[in-house]
This record gives structure tokens, sequence and C-alpha cells, in this order.
């Protein structure tokens, strides 16, 4: 008797939660497909999908978003695992370090916007180093960067707040790396580099796909920076599109099946990402484990 | 080798010194700027270290103030202002300077020049003046930071009573469906927040809950909750069941084990996820922009001051406000940052 209750605890334990998963993200989400796929009336139609994939905002937030994404993920890896690896190792001042590192990660979103509006803006701060220092003679106008350049300053904005957290990430993960296995490359005469390449990167790979992924996901969804930077339209993303529907345009029927539609775009995109992000993590044998 | 070592060590710390100005420069720009005065702003180029106080030269020519200020670019005093209407001055002490003097104050300082000398003095800047500003001209601001406490503190209530029983569940017991649900849990932590407070703002408009902070914690906490799992599963499996069995042991109940043994042993774990919830729902826009609207929390109304003020020291006032209780809890929870990320220790 005892013995069979105890068998039912877990699922008395886990109900609330299923429960409120069922009510507050299944059946959402379940409706928000249906009700990008229907007309006003409920009759099926992919309308709306098409109404969306016509706009010519659409195919340059998508192209946008794509580009964020993969060009600020590859540039912070990038950057962030060389920053780990030099800093691997013991030094004075290193939490001190991470201290400082810690500060643009707890920065929220509305605030980095403003923090480097205050900079971008024609007498912010950063004419004035640049003019201080002899760079330059006029204050260059930032805020009229246009396409791929207004793009690219929203990613090196994104670098500062992100980048410090993916290199904690990386640190961690390659502090607990076991210093043999690189000593034992070394003395069979490998160089710094094939160690790293041969040695730390596999032993690593969870971390470092963890990592990436996440950011991936956190970078599809910007939104926020580029229209407080440049206001709606200029550089427009997935996201970017579902706050012009809500915020610009009144809520109408008709945009809320907008947004309604976006938001289904971009949840399969972002799904995808798991997907891939499951399956890789797969190949590296780490099973995703609580 | 020696020189080699040195160089590399250069290096080293030449990198960290970079990697710090780079964190640390824009960040005390952006506080300076928090403090500004309206004339500081647009100072060009101007010194990094905001005023305290501003020298004043005051004449009295053709029955008016020459208003001047020193101003430390020139280096000499740049007239501003020539009038004699006191409301005049107060304002734009006020609104320029950050200055703030009565009607009195000004008329018993200014008029020591009517004897044909100029003045000099100096008057303090109120240094909390955009901070104070932020408040009373945006009006929401105010109900905006109530707001906001109240979202992130039902977001930790829903997160912790949901996520903690179900971490309880993973820690403890082998059950069917075990490595589902924690394959459910990452979908859910992975799964974009937008595409869930759409399609709720139907269910909250028929209960309405639109514009509520109460409306706003049930989307805040579908990735919480499961955050919040996979926190406290971690911390149960390391509390050892041997205290619990002890406890039984001395004749205690499931339920009097829990809340007298396991539950002490787990506050810290929890205090870290209700920063987390807290974080996730100070630091939200998109979803407080797509179910309230008409009822923002103080994200949002930074967001939201950027488009129509173009006062930027004030909205960089707001933000700072809203950075604070962020900064402080980031902080206090950075031990467990790694375990957001996965498994990794730091």
């Amino acid at each position: 008797m005892k013995n069979k209750f105890r068998k039912w605890t877990p699922y008395f334990l886990l109900t609330p939660a299923l429960l409120y998963y069922l009510f507050f993200w299944i059946r959402p989400v379940f409706n928000a497909f249906i009700g990008s796929m229907t007309d006003f009336d409920g009759s099926f139609s992919l309308r709306f999908f098409i109404e969306v994939f016509k706009e010519p905002m659409f195919s340059a937030a998508f192209r946008n978003s794509v580009l964020f994404a993969l060009i600020s993920v590859l540039l912070q890896f990038s950057i962030a695992f060389m920053m780990a690896l030099l800093l691997n190792k013991k030094f004075k001042g290193v939490n001190l370090l991470l201290f400082i590192a810690l500060i643009p990660m707890a920065v929220p979103p509305a605030a980095v916007a403003i923090l480097w509006k205050t900079g971008f803006s024609t007498f912010g701060w950063l004419n004035n180093i640049l003019i201080t220092l002899h760079i330059i003679k006029t204050p260059i106008l930032w805020m009229t960067a246009q396409g791929f350049n207004a793009l690219l300053f929203l990613i090196l904005i994104d670098t500062w707040t992100v980048l410090p957290s993916v290199m904690i990430i990386l640190l961690a993960g390659l502090q607990n790396l076991n210093k043999e296995y690189e000593e034992a490359g070394l003395i069979f005469g490998a160089t710094k580099w094939q160690v790293t390449k041969d040695i730390v990167m596999p032993i690593l790979k969870p971390t470092i796909i963890t990592a990436v992924i996440l950011r991936m996901i956190a970078a599809i969804q910007v939104w926020m920076i580029s229209v407080m930077m440049f206001g709606y339209g200029r550089v427009p993303f997935l996201v970017e599109r579902i706050a012009y529907y809500t915020d610009v345009v009144p809520m109408l029927d008709e945009s809320y099946k907008m947004s309604l539609t976006y938001s289904v775009i971009v949840t399969v995109i972002v799904m995808l990402s798991v997907v891939l992000y499951l399956r890789a993590s797969k190949k590296s044998k780490k099973e995703v484990e609580i | 080798m020696n020189q080699r070592s040195l160089i590399a060590k250069t290096v080293f710390y030449l990198f960290i010194a970079t990697m710090i100005i780079a964190i640390l420069v824009p960040f005390f720009l952006f506080l300076s700027t928090s403090v500004y005065s309206e004339y500081e702003v647009y100072e060009f180029p101007r010194k990094f270290i905001p005023r305290t106080s501003f020298d004043l030269k005051i004449d009295w020519v053709d029955d008016k103030y020459d208003f001047s200020v020193f101003s430390r670019e020139m280096d000499d005093y740049e007239l501003l202002i020539q009038t004699d209407d006191l409301d005049k001055l107060r304002r734009f002490l006020k609104r320029n300077l950050s200055v703030q003097k009565t009607n009195e104050e000004i008329d018993r300082d200014f008029s020591i020049s009517k004897n044909g000398e100029p003045l000099y003095l100096t008057y303090k800047k109120d240094l909390l003046y955009n901070y104070k500003t932020f408040f009373s001209i945006t009006n929401k601001a105010g109900k905006a930071v109530v707001n906001s406490v109240i979202a992130a503190g039902w977001t930790i209530l829903i997160s912790l009573f949901f996520g903690s029983l179900a971490g309880y569940a993973i820690a403890r017991y082998k059950f069917k469906g075990r490595e589902q649900l924690s394959l459910i849990l990452l979908v859910v932590r992975m799964f974009p927040a937008v595409a869930i407070a759409i399609p709720m703002l139907v269910y909250l408009l028929k209960m309405n809950f639109d514009n509520t902070m109460i409306g706003l914690a049930i989307v805040y906490s579908v990735g919480n909750i499961a955050l919040t799992a996979w926190i406290t599963s971690s911390i149960f499996s390391g509390i050892n069941v041997e205290l619990e069995e002890a406890s039984y042991v001395f004749g205690a109940t499931k339920l009097q084990t829990f809340i007298k043994i396991t539950l002490p042993l787990a506050v810290p774990g929890l205090i870290a996820c209700s920063m987390y919830a807290f974080l996730a729902a100070w630091n939200d826009s998109i979803t407080a922009l797509i179910l309230s609207n008409n009822n923002p929390t103080l994200s949002l109304v930074i967001y939201k001051a950027i488009g129509s003020s173009s006062a930027i020291q004030l909205s960089a006032a707001g933000a700072v406000i809203l950075i604070m209780p962020a900064l402080v809890f980031t902080f206090i929870i950075k031990n467990y940052i790694n375990q957001l990320w996965g498994e990794v220790k730091l």
C-alpha cells in the first residue's frame, strides 16, 4: 500500500506544473498555430502567411534576423573563446575581473539601448572621446547609419552586452578541464594550437554547443535595441515586426493576425534551432540530464 | 625564453586592461550622463566628470541681469541669458543647469550685482534632478516601478510553487517519463516568450486580466517554472537523503520532514530561483508591450521614453533606476549562472 503511494507521489508533485503548462503554454501556442492558419470566420486559410511573406519588410526582417544571429554568434563565440583561453590561468585579480565582466550582463535590454544612445548621439560621449583624442575633428553622425552598417552597429552593441557571459561559460568549462590531457598532448610534441584544436575543443564541445545555441536563440529574437536606436523599420527584425504590429498599428483583428503569424514563424525558427541543439548535443554523447 | 614570457605577460595584461576599459568606460560615461544638466549635455567637447556646481557671473547691464556660466572648454564665462524676470531665471537655472533655487534666493543673491560690480558666485547642482524629473514628467513612471515589482512578485510565487514541486519530484523519485520531462523543461526554457504572449492576449482579455500584472506573471512564469525545477532539482539532490530518513526514524511525518529539514537546507537555492524570476519579469519589455501596454512596467516606460523625449539625460536616469536591482541580483546569483546555461560549475 505504502509502495503504491510512493509510486504515485512524483506524478502527484508534477501535476501542478504539467497542468500549468497545458493551460498556459500548450493551449495558447496550439491556438496561435490554428489562428495563424485560419481566416476571421474560422475557415482554413493561409491568407496571413501569404500577407506576411508579401510584406516588403518581411524579407528584410528575416534576412536581418538570420544575419544578426549568424554574425553575432560567430563573432561573440570566437572572441569569447580566445578570451577564455587567455584568461584560463590563475592570476591575481581574476575574481575582480569576473566581477567587472558581469556588469554588462546585468544591464536590462532597455537600459543597454539607452546606455549606447548616450554614446552614439551626435554630442554623445563617443564623439567626445574621439575629439578629445584628436582622432576626428567634427562629430560623426552614428545614428544615421543605414542598411548593413546599421545592422553591424547593433551586432557590436549586442556583443558588448553578452560577450562577458559567453566568456564566463567557456572559462568555466576550461577550468573544469583536466589539465593532464593538455600536458600529455604537449609532451608528445603537439603545438599549443594542436592541443587546443584536437584536445580542448572536443572535450569542451558540450559547453560550446550550449553556449552557442542559447546565444543563437536569443539572437533570433532581438528587436529592442534596433527599435530604441533607430526606430521601427530602419533595421527590421522578425520580433521587431511583432512589436510593430502591437505598438504602432492599432490593435485591430488584422494586425493581431499578422503578429500572430509572425510569432508562429519565430517559434518555428527557434524550435528548429533547439532540435539542432539536441541533435548536436546527442552526438557529443552528453545526455540532457537534470 | 625570458623575453618571450615577458612579451606574453605584457600581451596578457594589455588584453585584460582593454577588456576592463571596454566594459567600464561606457558604463561610467552612461552613469555620468544620467547626472548631466541640459547645459552639460550640449557642451562639446566636454569633460567627462559631471559638474557638481556652476560658477556664475552676474552683470547688471541696462536694467537686466547678464547671466553667464563658466565654461570649462572656453576657459571663460559664456553669456547664456539676459533678463530681469526672476521666474525666467529660476526656470532657466532649473531646466538648463539643474540648479533648484526659489525666486527669493535668486533675487537676494543677484541683486548684489546692482551696485555696478559684476558678481561671481557658485551654485550647487542638484545631482538627482534628472531622477526626480524622470518621475515627475513621465507620469506613469512611479506606478511603473510598483507594477514591475508586483509582476516580479507574482512571477516568483508562481514559479517557486510549481517549479519546486516538480524539482523535488525529479530529484527524489525515479519515475516513467523522467527523461521526457527533462526534455520538456529544456524546450520550454528556450521557447520564445512572444509566441506565448500573443495568443495569451485572447485568454487574458476574456478573464479581464489584460493590463494586469498577474497576467504578465502568468507568461513570465512559463519559462521560469522550468528554470526553477531545474535549479531546485539539483539542490534537492544535493541534500542528503539520510537526513530525511533520520527524521522519519524519530517519528516525523513526510510533511514535517520536508518543512523542518529539507526546505531550510534548500533556502539559498530558492532565493536564487526567486532572483531569476525577478530578473525575468524586471527585464522584459516585449511581453509587457503586448499584454499590458496601458499599464506599463518600468522597462516598458523606459522603452517608450526614448521615443517621446529628446532629453537623453532623463532617459539615462530612468535606465539607471532600471539597472540597479538587476545589477544587485545578478551579482548575488552569479554562482548559479552556470546552472542557467548547463551544468558547468565555476
